[in-house]
């Protein structure tokens, strides 16, 4: 035990010597040390930014702007009479629609999309998840854009959009309730896709007008929404789509017998480089009937009925000489839509609308836009003749400056 | 009776569309003229159909994989297209 004892103490005495060595090697000890703690910081940093199945970020858009308005109404056999107008920022030219994007793994996606437009103005453009089923099959549910045409559910944000007003006529059919399918598919050199959804559906209005879907269900009745898109070139610089809806739409319980609303579409996307010219068209049709009803007038309750169909059209193009070597001038881009919108003859919002704008946007960044739009249109009054407005013009000229930005 | 029908032809809907989605997703492949595509490539081509090309310094890896999933439900982009054009802009 003594011989023990003895070793130990020759041990130790050995490992003193060999701590308390010259100096050179004394510095040796103390650099790995400091690199074992730093290198133990190191893998605190990365287990600390290990991604995990889950991630959740924000991201959003914001758009405001100015607009003079000079409106001139000229009813029939009456004089004309113009006003001005002068704002910042109200309904129609302010947005802040911050985006949460919530990702569980590489299978399910969840999307909200809240939206502050002025006023008291808050709603919801999108609260909706999305389970990724297999390549080419995408299955969503809850709150979403319908699936007919392309500029809702593409084009609508301000930092995307070339011109700061939004086209006439395209608020049909919105936003729903409901499930549905999509997806993207190759086709040798081309590609496909496909969006279907079964939602709770329009609404018809007393007096004929539809409406876009409600926080509540108005009947029992579902509605189909779908488009199929073809991309024949494999450099996908063009897309032609076409988009259907058929669905019931008259309140539970209503006098309306048998309504049904039928809208079909056609769209087109061409984007193509033709150095130094960036070339880009976009255009839509939609066509909506709804069968032979009996409508109620608003001003005396009195029956009465039109034939309920209305389109809408839209054509763009803009240009910008991104192959140019100029920092300045390949940010600048120049547009020009036309606008046709054609409401019921005989109704109580029946109008022949047609609306041209010419726009010079600069680019800050791929996804911050200052916009500066020119608009000129004219409304023909087609409305009922007991409002007293028909034939009535009304020509607008508009003035936008608008800035938006992709947070 | 009139309910009988509507069952049998939504049944008749369903079904054939089932089949028809299962067809498609099964025959659809791409050419070797596509397949050989970059993701550099693809991100130029399909990215300008709605907007201006997003820098790849705007995001992390992480909100690129986010941002991916996203668009594949917007722009309907394919599988592959989504997949290499995420790893483009991870890098």
């Amino acid at each position: 035990m003594r011989q023990l004892q003895w070793r130990v103490r020759w041990a130790a005495l050995l490992l003193v010597s060999f701590c308390c060595r010259p100096s050179a090697n004394a510095q040796q000890i103390t650099v790995d040390s400091s690199v074992l703690q730093r290198l133990a910081a190191l893998e605190q940093q990365v287990a600390d930014h290990k991604p995990g199945e889950s991630h959740f970020m924000v991201v959003g858009l914001t758009t405001f702007g100015f607009i003079s308005s000079k409106t001139t109404v000229t009813p029939p056999g009456g004089s004309a009479q113009s006003t001005k107008t002068v704002s910042l920022g109200d309904n129609g030219r302010y947005e802040f629609s911050p985006m949460l994007l919530w990702r569980h793994g590489t299978k399910w996606l969840l999307e909200f999309e809240p939206s502050f437009t002025g006023g008291s103005s808050l709603s919801v453009n999108w609260a909706d998840i999305h389970y990724f089923a297999c390549p080419g099959l995408q299955i969503k549910a809850g709150y979403f854009v319908l699936p007919f045409g392309i500029y809702s559910r593409r084009l609508a944000a301000g930092w995307i959009n070339k011109l700061a007003p939004d086209p006439q006529g395209i608020g049909l059919p919105g936003s729903d309730f409901g499930i549905g399918i999509s997806g993207g598919l190759p086709l040798g050199d081309m590609k496909w896709s496909y969006d279907v959804s079964l939602t709770n559906g329009l609404q018809l209005m007393p007096d004929g007008e539809l409406q876009g879907a409600g926080i509540v269900d108005n009947n029992n009745n579902k509605t189909v929404t779908g488009r199929l898109a073809l991309l024949p070139f494999s450099n996908s610089s063009l897309e032609v789509g076409v988009s259907g809806l058929y669905g019931g739409v008259a309140n539970a319980g209503s006098s309306f017998y048998n309504a049904n609303a039928t809208m079909y579409g056609a769209d087109l996307n061409f984007v193509k480089s033709f150095n130094p010219i960036l070339v880009n068209i976009k255009s839509q049709y939609s066509r909506v009937s709804v069968g032979s009803q009996q409508y109620i007038k608003p001003t005396d309750s009195s029956s009465f009925t039109f034939d309920n169909k209305q389109t809408s059209f839209f054509a763009q193009v803009s240009l910008r000489p991104t192959g140019l070597d100029n920092k300045v001038l390949k940010n600048f881009e120049l547009a020009f839509r036309y606008v046709n919108y054609q409401t019921p003859e005989g109704s109580f919002w029946g109008s022949d609308y047609h609306e041209e704008d010419l726009g010079l946007e600069y680019w800050i960044s791929w996804r911050t836009v200052l916009k500066f739009t020119y608009g000129w249109s004219r409304g023909t009054d087609k409305t009922n003749v007991s409002t007293g407005a028909n034939g009535t013009l009304t020509d607008m000229n508009n003035l936008y400056l608008q800035f938006s930005i992709q947070l | 009776m009139r309910i009988y029908n509507i069952r049998t032809a939504a049944a008749c809907v369903i079904g054939a569309t089932a089949i028809s989605v299962a067809v498609m997703l099964n025959g659809c492949a791409e050419s070797q003229k596509v397949a050989a595509k970059s993701g550099a490539q693809l991100w130029a081509e399909n990215c300008q159909r709605c907007h201006n090309t997003p820098s790849p310094s705007t995001f992390s890896h992480e909100q690129w994989v986010t941002i991916g999933m996203h668009m594949q439900t917007r722009a309907q982009l394919t599988e592959q297209e989504k997949e290499k054009i995420v790893a483009f802009l991870s890098q």
